[in-house]
Order: structure tokens, then C-alpha cells, then sequence
């Protein structure tokens, strides 16, 4: 066995899985804080991105840009809990998930219906070279996306362990009802979280952008973060990252070995089915995921 | 006052577990049925019964199918399309490998296939509940596209993967055209939504519900319910197995696997969602909402603006659709089904005040 | 003191349910003697699975002043735990007098006899007068043994025994958190216990899962409602009962499945006439009154036709009336179609009036049991639970 290319693919599929974990670090933010699986994250990814590319093409300077899509992330973020969430405070679960359903629906039309549905090129100054290191092939721009991960972990987590907005996010994320009791209004820590990770959609999106060019697609690829949550724990950022590692290593493993030896070209497309039988499996094994909190049920 | 439910009392426990026990409700289903049968076929033209009431009704089908599952169960499901194409290339395989195979056995095989494959995926549900199941079934939606994609056996060894529907005979008559479609595909959906009925008034229907509602107290109230679990996958994915099996017989005549993705899964879910879950009735409301409603917006934009693309008109279909399932979830989660109820209701009264 | 010495002073009466302890002529310098012995008797027994009689021979027995407490103690355990009923042989001038006072004070029999003959007669008689009663004999209806339940570092229960007899309404008290719910869940085998047996109707069911449970004959009700909210009344009841019923004949359902369907719903009636809920059989039950949902619950659980019914706070929250109509409706069952019933309730006017048995738990462990009037006047119970008068 080529050693040297298995640790191509294995690299390739780690940073690939760091991207993964991006997106899937936005789902954990709002988990945490008001138990809701944002399906719609994948959409907000693809908006903001698609935003982004579209100011750009415009004309407007890059900071500038950045700056006003934040804005509108931002503001997004405060009108979905305005709008979607409030009305639908005490709704289970599944409920609050059939929503973020309708949202990604929603903010997909609504960004496609204003900026169209071409495909664009996004350009953030970092080119896709080859980095050679000690005989392995490394994608200099999959370095810079993993670096922003790292940054972006270390910020949320001194945001969340630090500050006092901080503390209330995780007050509310244990009960709403005890938060609520000592004095924290809930409507702004879940404005907050929902703009939160509306800048993590940006930098995810930004990101995938220029890796694979902004389009409709952009929103299935959230749907990858699933197993990636399922891995790591809904309600841990750490998990996500880890979890998003294993999703995208073994990914490209599987496709690459599993593929090849079966003969019959049988690993391409497979990339689409395995994470989620694996994510099955770990929900059989251990549903709490690697770094979440096991959830016991009284009667 | 048109409905008023004055003079209508039951004396016996028969009369009172009729499946409709309101004679103004007897009375409309009739109707109903009349003109579904009788009326439409004379009436409709080619375009009206081949490109909406055909899909209207195997979509309402699938939705049947969905809803036993999420709607009575539970179990919130995103696999319908996978068991769909499961449906739709079993019945293409029967038919094709099987000589002398009838048209009607071939379709409640597709279900039975698709029923098992339903019961495999269905099995996580026994240690995993509430959306992580869902993830269950996306991992069942994406595997089953991608098998009948990649391994050339199920679509036999056609280069685009696609599988041409035989022609439908039935005790030497052949259903070829519009009409003849439309009534077979009546007749089979409406035969499968009384049985659907008859399930949720029976203890089966029951068992599902029990699950739904609190699953704990079911066991220790004896109800198994592994097997209740097990039995609605079943149940649910022969619905969409037939549906399936239509789908490419009855309508499109030719079908591949990319019919049957995520997109169209999220689409049976919103018309549950739309017509009401739990509810026969809300399975039909929402399959029409949603495959009336693209035309609706197509027709009436092009009344008032006309010339506008078509790329908008898709963009303003997924705003809608994503605007009133938050709407419908919001403020009436059960749907245009209780919405329906509701106008009953009010009917008991109008046009008096009270 | 090894244990042969011990082994050597207990021999077990299989025929007469009798274990001889033979306390004659030993001293109990100190209180860890005392249990060294008592454990000693407390494994003996734990391994035997029963009650027994106590046949105590105190001939020449000393106990040592600072002995006495612990010698008490662990005396009333043994007799909660394991006994039947005590016959005490010969005790010295001042033994015998301790034993007297204390039995004035803390009610139970002294039993002091002279000889041994004396005292095995007053055995026999004792357990003639057991048999007649039909009470707490060897062989229970349903019993517990040495439940221990354990949720990772929490110890929910700690060796609690006790037995239900056939037909009778025991009750289940104690403060909060002592670990009755969790004693009904390990009955209704809804949590599996880290120790111990359950024995129904002489057979060990210990290791069965709750559906398994209830098919057995046992059906329960809980603390916090359970009832299926989006179903009707009449639903929730018809989806207690066993029905004969497959897929195919209830997707047609002209044929065996209505006639089923209407059998079920005539049996289902008579329990709603009994409960008197007509009023509200086709209301979907999340939007009845709470005192009501209590009833529909009883009503599935009744559907069931149980042999066991667990009834887990069935008065919680309800004014006098409510409580004075389910109680009517508790003691009706009982009477009308013999069930036993096992019920956990805080309010001890209630559990006065309608039991036949009671058991008291607190942290986790029995502490007393008996009569309703043995257990209001135990101190312990007291002490515990029902409150020092001051």
C-alpha cells in the first residue's frame, strides 16, 4: 500500500472534514441555547455567501462587504427568533426542526430570488496550491480553512466560558425556565445565538464559496453536518470539530479503498450514504455522541 | 346549520363506530366519490387528469403512507422518496423478470419489497427516537438512491439508469390512456385510504398512537412496541412502495432514481404538514395544496406580470412553501385538516350567531 | 467469634416456619457482638427467601447495658424484615423486665415464657391463629426480597422486602424520596432491580421487561398522568385491553375486526359506567380536568383486567370530594372484583380507611410494616414521617 497516498487521502479527507465541522459548530451554537436543530443552517451558509459574492461582484470592497453581510446575518438572526421562534416557544422538538425546515426553504428562495441562481466564482485571496510536506501533497488553502476553524473554536470558546452573555447562553441552554427565573431575557440571548451563528454561516460560507464555488448545492452539504453532530454531540463544539474530522477522513477513505477493491467503481457516490450509516451506528452504539450529554428519561 | 348533528343520536355501539357516523359527513363523501368517478372522467380533458389528478393522487397515496408513520406513530420519517424508488423499480423488475406477471400483483409485491426494506430501516427506531431517527431515514433515502444508481441490475443495464414502465394490462384490458389511468390509479388509491382509515379506528391504530403520545406508558400498559414500531415502517413503506410503483406506471411512464430525492421526500413531509398529521383527510388536503398551488402561482403571476421568468416563479414556490409551513406549524399545527374542522364547526351554527 | 459459633445456636423448623436461636448462655459484651451474631442470622435467612418464626432461648443470656440498644435494634429489624411472629424462652429477672417495658412502650407482644414446651405451644397456637386470618402467610401473592435498586452512584432502594397478599389493598408510605415510585417501577418491571427477587404467584419474575409485566396481570397508574393526550377517552380505554386482532382483518375491518372492535367496546362500557366518565368518552383527554384524567387512568388501567393494579398517588391534587370518590372507587374494585392492590399515597387518612397493609419506606429502606394501626403508633414511622405531636 502506498503509504504516501494514503496519507494524502487521509489529510485531504481530515480538511475536508474541518469544513464539515464549520458548519456544523453553527448547528451546536444554537443547540445549545435553545434546544432547536437549526436545519436552516445550510441555507444561511448558502445566503450569506451568496450575499457576500453578490456585493463583491457589485463592486463593493471586500471589507466592506464582509461588514454589510455580517449586518444582514446578524439582523436575519434577531427576525427569525422575532418571527419563527417566539410563536413557537413550548412546541417539541420535532416541531421546532419541521420549522428550520420551512426556513431553509424560505431564505433559499428568498437569496436565490434576489441575487439568481447562477453559479459564482468567490475569491478570498487564498489560492488552492499544492503544499508539499515531507512527501505529501497538502492543499494550502484546506491549511487556511482549518487555521480559521481553530480561531473560530478558540473565540466561541472563550465567548461562551469568559463573558457574561456567555454564561446566560448556557443558563438558557440547560432551562429555559431556571434562566428566565434569575433575570435573563431570553429573547436577546436567543437573538444573540441565532447572529452568532449567522457569522459562523458567513465564515463557513465563505469558506465552502471559494473551495467550491457558491451555489444552490451549498445547502445539502448542511446535511452532512448531521452525522457530524451525531458523532461529536449536539451540544459540543469540540465534538464538532472531532466529529467532522472523522466524517471527512473516513469519507474519503471509504470511498477511496472500500471503492477500489470491490472492483466495480462502486466508491464514487458513496461519500453520500456513508457518513449517515455511520452516524446510525454510533446512534445505536452511543447516542449521546463522543463529547455530548446522555439524556435520561424518567417516568 | 347545515351541519347541525340534531336528531342524529346512536343507539347502538355499531352505529356509533361507523367510520362516518354524521350523516351530513356520509352525504359529502358520497358526493365525493360520485364525482371522482363519475363526473371527472367525462369532463376533464387529457391535461387536467395525465399532469394533476394523476400525481395529485399518488402523491396524496405517498403522503397516506408518511403520515401513518409521522403522522399516527410518531416516527418522523425523511426515507418516503427512497421507499418510493424502492416501489416504483421493484414493480419495473417484477414485471420485466417475471413472465405472465399481472399488473396488480406486480404493484403489491413492489409494496411488500418496499414494506421490508421499510422494516430494516425501521429497526434503529427501536433504540432511537424523535429527529434522530430522522437522520435514520436520510441515511436510508441516500443509500437506496445510491444502489439503484450505481448497481445497473435494477434499471436493466440502462445507461441513464432509467426504467421504462410496461404497459398496464388488466384481465386483457389495456390502460393506456388518460382516463383509464386516472380511474385505476382512483380506484387503488381510494381502496388503500379506507384501509387506511379502518387502521386508525382499530387497535392497531391505536397501538400507533399510544406510541406517539408516550411511549412509556404503552409498555408498561403491555403494548409491544417494538412490533407496533416495526409495523407502522411496514405499513407506511407499502403505502409509498404502491405510490412509487404508480409513479412510474400510471404517470410518468418512464422514471429514474432522481425522481425519488431528498427534495421530493421534504415535499410528501410538507403535505402532511400542510394538511393536517394524523388525519386521512389532511393527507389529501395537502397533496392538493401542494400540487395545486405551483400552478395557482403560475397562472395568477402570469394574469398580472406577465412575462415573468420562471426562474423567479421557482424561487417564489420554495419562499411560499418555506413561509407556510412556518405559518401552518405556528399558528395551526394541525393543518388545513383542522382548519376544515373548524369550518364544520362553524357551519353547525351559521348563519345564525348562536 | 467465628461464625461456626453462631451457625451452631440457629437451626431452622422447615415444618412449623420456626428458626430456634439459641441465645442461652451467651454474653453480649459489646454491640459489635451483637452484629456479629445478627448479621450472622440476617444472611442465614436472606439466603432461606422466607419468613420465619422466632424461637429465642435467653437461658443465662447476658447483654451488657451499653449492648442494649443495638441488641433492641437489630432484634425489631430481623422481626420487620423476616419474622412472623417472636416466642421468647426464660430470660433472666432483668432481661425480662427490659423486654416488657419496651414491648409497652413500642407495642409489639413479649411473648416471655418458662419453658421451651410453653413456649412452642404458644407458637402453634399463633400460627393457627395465622391461618384462619389468611394473613401474611409463606406464601405470598406477590413478594419482594432484598430489592436493591441503584442509579449509578444513587442508591434509589436498599433491601426492601415485603409481601402482598391475594385480594388485599396494601399501601405503600413514606416521606418524599423514600423510594416508593421506584418500587413501584421495579414492581411493574419497568426498572430491573441491581438485587434481589420478585416472586408472583410463587414464580420468580424478576427479569421481566414491563409489557412482558403487564401481560402478566399487572397494570398501574402514575404520579405525573400518562395518559395517551392525543387520543380520546374512550381510545385511551379500549387501548388497555387485549384484543384479538391482526393487520389485515382491522385494515378491513367488516368481518372479525368489527366484531372485535364491538365485543372490546361493550366490556370497555361497563368500566365507564363503574367509573361514571360517560359524560366524557369521545373528549380528547389532554383538554379534561386533572381530576378526571386521574379517573380515565384508572379506567385503562382497569381495561386491563389486572390481577395486580398499582396505583402510583392516584389522590394527588384532588379536594376532599375527589378523594372521597376515588377512594369509593379504589375500595370498590377491590370488593366487586377481588383485585389486589398495591397504592402509594401521602394522605394517611386514606391509606387508614382502605388498607388492609401497610409498609413504610424511607431512604430507600423499609422501616417498618404492618396494620394500619400497628404502623400509625410505630415511633419510628413517626419519627420519620407522620410527625411528633408538639
Amino acid at each position: 500500500m502506498d503509504l504516501n497516498f494514503f496519507f494524502e487521502v487521509l489529510i485531504g479527507g481530515l480538511l475536508a472534514g474541518i469544513m464539515y465541522s464549520l458548519v456544523a459548530i453553527g448547528f451546536v451554537l444554537i443547540y445549545k441555547a435553545s434546544g432547536v436543530f437549526n436545519f436552516a443552517q445550510g441555507a444561511m451558509v448558502f445566503f450569506a455567501a451568496l450575499t457576500y459574492v453578490s456585493l463583491v461582484e457589485r463592486g463593493w470592497p471586500f471589507w466592506l462587504a464582509l461588514a454589510a453581510v455580517l449586518g444582514v446575518m446578524i439582523a436575519l438572526g434577531f427576525a427569525i427568533e422575532r418571527v419563527v421562534l417566539r410563536p413557537l416557544v413550548n412546541q417539541p422538538q420535532i416541531t421546532l426542526f419541521m420549522v428550520t425546515i420551512g426556513l431553509a426553504y424560505f431564505l433559499e428562495g428568498v437569496a436565490q430570488g434576489v441575487w439568481g441562481a447562477q453559479v459564482h466564482a468567490l475569491e478570498i485571496g487564498i489560492q488552492d496550491k499544492p503544499f508539499n510536506f515531507a512527501g505529501v501533497s497538502v492543499s494550502q488553502f484546506d491549511l487556511f480553512a482549518s487555521g480559521t476553524a481553530a480561531l473560530l473554536v478558540l473565540v466561541l470558546a472563550v465567548f461562551f466560558q469568559k463573558t457574561k452573555t456567555g454564561r446566560a447562553l448556557r443558563a438558557v441552554a440547560d432551562d429555559h425556565q431556571a434562566a428566565l427565573s434569575v433575570g435573563i431575557q431570553l429573547k436577546y440571548v436567543w437573538a444573540i445565538v441565532w447572529a452568532a451563528a449567522g457569522f459562523v454561516a458567513l465564515v463557513a460560507g465563505l469558506l465552502w464559496g471559494a473551495r467550491t464555488g457558491v451555489q444552490f448545492a451549498l445547502t445539502f452539504t448542511a446535511l452532512k453536518a448531521l452525522p457530524v453532530l451525531i458523532l461529536g454531540g449536539f451540544e459540543s463544539i469540540p465534538g464538532a470539530i472531532v466529529g467532522g474530522l472523522i466524517i471527512g477522513a473516513t469519507e474519503k477513505l471509504a470511498e477511496v479503498y472500500i471503492g477500489s477493491s470491490i472492483g466495480l467503481n462502486i466508491g464514487t457516490g458513496m461519500e453520500n450514504w456513508f457518513p449517515y450509516m455511520l452516524a446510525l451506528v454510533f446512534l445505536l452504539v452511543r447516542p449521546e455522541g463522543l463529547f455530548g450529554e446522555k439524556r435520561i428519561e424518567r417516568i | 346549520m347545515f351541519y347541525r348533528l340534531a336528531g342524529q343520536f346512536k343507539s347502538s355501539y355499531a352505529a356509533d363506530q361507523q367510520i362516518f357516523p354524521i350523516r351530513q359527513d356520509r352525504t359529502f363523501i358520497a358526493g365525493v366519490l360520485i364525482v371522482a368517478f363519475g363526473v371527472i372522467p367525462l369532463v376533464a380533458n387529457d391535461y387536467w387528469l395525465g399532469a394533476i389528478l394523476i400525481p395529485f393522487l399518488i402523491l396524496a397515496l405517498a403522503a397516506l403512507g408518511l403520515n401513518i408513520l409521522t403522522g399516527y406513530t410518531g416516527q418522523l420519517s425523511l426515507g418516503t422518496a427512497g421507499f418510493m424508488a424502492v416501489g416504483a423499480f421493484a414493480a419495473f423488475n417484477f414485471m420485466l423478470r417475471v413472465p405472465g406477471m399481472p399488473f396488480l400483483v406486480a404493484i403489491a409485491l413492489a409494496g411488500v419489497t418496499a414494506a421490508l426494506i421499510g422494516v430494516v430501516f425501521g429497526l434503529p427506531s427501536v433504540r432511537i427516537k424523535g429527529f434522530y431517527l430522522a437522520v435514520a431515514t436520510l441515511a436510508a433515502q441516500f443509500f437506496i438512491e445510491w444502489v439503484l444508481t450505481k448497481f445497473g441490475w435494477f434499471s436493466n443495464y440502462n445507461p441513464s439508469g432509467v426504467i421504462s414502465a410496461q404497459a398496464i394490462e388488466i384481465a386483457g384490458y389495456r390502460f393506456d390512456t388518460a382516463v383509464s389511468k386516472y380511474l385505476l390509479t382512483l380506484g387503488i388509491v381510494a381502496a388503500m385510504a379506507l384501509a387506511a382509515k379502518n387502521l386508525a379506528r382499530t387497535q392497531t391504530g391505536r397501538y400507533w398512537m399510544a406510541v406517539r403520545d408516550m411511549d412509556l406508558a404503552a409498555e408498561v400498559t403491555g403494548i409491544d412496541i417494538v412490533r407496533t414500531k416495526l409495523v407502522a415502517f411496514a405499513v407506511s413503506s407499502f403505502y409509498c412502495g404502491v405510490a412509487g410503483a404508480l409513479w412510474a406506471y400510471a404517470y410518468l411512464g418512464a422514471v429514474e432514481p432522481q425522481a425519488f430525492t431528498l427534495d421530493r421526500s421534504f415535499q410528501v413531509l410538507f403535505m402532511i404538514i400542510i394538511g393536517g398529521v394524523g388525519t386521512v383527510l389532511g393527507a389529501f388536503l395537502g397533496a392538493a395544496f401542494i400540487v395545486l398551488l405551483p400552478i395557482a402561482l403560475n397562472v395568477g403571476a402570469h394574469a398580472f406580470f406577465p412575462g415573468v421568468s420562471t426562474d423567479l416563479m421557482s424561487n417564489l414556490e420554495l419562499v411560499i412553501f418555506g413561509g407556510l409551513i412556518i405559518f401552518f406549524l405556528a399558528v395551526e399545527p394541525h393543518g388545513l385538516a383542522r382548519l376544515w374542522q373548524i369550518g364544520k364547526e362553524k357551519l353547525r351554527l351559521w348563519p345564525f350567531p348562536h | 467469634m467465628d461464625q461456626s459459633t453462631f451457625a451452631a445456636r440457629l437451626t431452622f423448623h422447615d415444618p412449623i416456619e420456626t428458626m430456634e436461636v439459641d441465645f442461652s448462655n451467651f454474653t453480649f459484651a459489646e454491640p459489635a457482638l451483637v452484629d456479629a451474631f445478627y448479621d450472622h442470622i440476617d444472611q442465614r435467612v436472606a439466603a432461606t427467601g422466607r419468613r420465619w418464626y422466632f424461637l429465642v432461648l435467653y437461658e443465662g443470656c447476658e447483654i451488657a447495658p451499653e449492648a442494649w440498644e443495638r441488641f433492641a435494634a437489630r432484634g425489631k429489624h430481623a422481626n420487620i424484615s423476616y419474622g412472623l411472629g417472636t416466642v421468647r424462652v426464660h430470660p433472666s429477672e432483668r432481661t425480662r423486665e427490659t423486654i416488657r417495658s419496651r414491648a409497652e412502650r413500642e407495642t409489639f407482644r413479649a411473648n416471655i415464657f418458662d419453658t421451651r414446651d410453653q413456649a412452642m405451644f404458644a407458637l402453634g397456637e399463633m400460627r393457627k391463629r395465622r391461618e384462619i386470618i389468611g394473613a401474611g402467610t409463606a406464601d405470598a401473592y406477590l413478594r419482594v426480597h432484598d430489592i436493591h435498586l441503584n442509579f449509578g452512584g444513587v442508591k434509589a432502594l436498599t433491601g426492601v422486602s415485603f409481601q402482598v397478599n391475594r385480594g388485599e389493598i396494601t399501601s405503600i408510605i413514606g416521606p418524599n424520596g423514600a423510594g416508593k415510585t421506584s418500587m413501584i417501577n421495579v414492581i411493574s418491571g419497568f426498572y430491573r432491580p441491581t438485587r434481589g427477587r420478585i416472586f408472583f404467584d410463587g414464580a420468580d419474575r424478576t427479569h421481566l421487561p414491563a409489557h412482558k409485566v403487564a401481560r402478566l396481570g399487572f397494570a398501574r397508574t402514575f404520579q405525573n398522568i400518562a395518559l395517551f393526550k392525543g387520543m380520546t377517552t374512550l381510545d385511551n380505554i379500549m387501548a388497555g385491553r387485549r384484543f384479538r386482532h391482526n393487520l389485515l382483518t382491522d385494515a378491513l375491518y367488516l368481518g372479525p375486526a368489527r366484531k372485535e372492535e364491538l365485543r372490546q367496546r361493550a366490556e370497555v362500557e361497563k368500566i365507564i359506567d363503574f367509573l361514571e366518565i360517560q359524560a366524557i368518552r369521545k373528549k380528547p383527554v389532554g383538554r379534561l380536568p386533572y381530576g378526571l384524567q386521574k379517573r380515565v387512568e384508572l379506567a385503562r388501567a382497569l381495561a386491563a383486567e389486572p390481577k395486580v393494579l398499582l396505583l402510583d398517588e392516584p389522590m394527588a391534587g384532588m379536594n376532599v370530594e375527589e378523594k372521597e370518590d376515588m377512594a369509593r372507587f379504589i375500595l370498590d374494585v377491590n370488593d366487586q372484583w377481588g383485585t389486589t392492590i398495591i397504592l402509594i399515597e401521602h394522605d394517611m387518612g386514606v391509606v387508614m380507611d382502605i388498607s388492609n397493609h401497610v409498609v413504610v419506606l424511607d431512604h430507600g429502606a423499609k422501616i417498618a410494616e404492618g396494620t394500619p394501626a400497628e404502623v400509625r403508633a410505630d415511633p419510628v414511622v413517626i419519627r420519620a414521617y407522620l410527625g411528633v405531636a408538639h
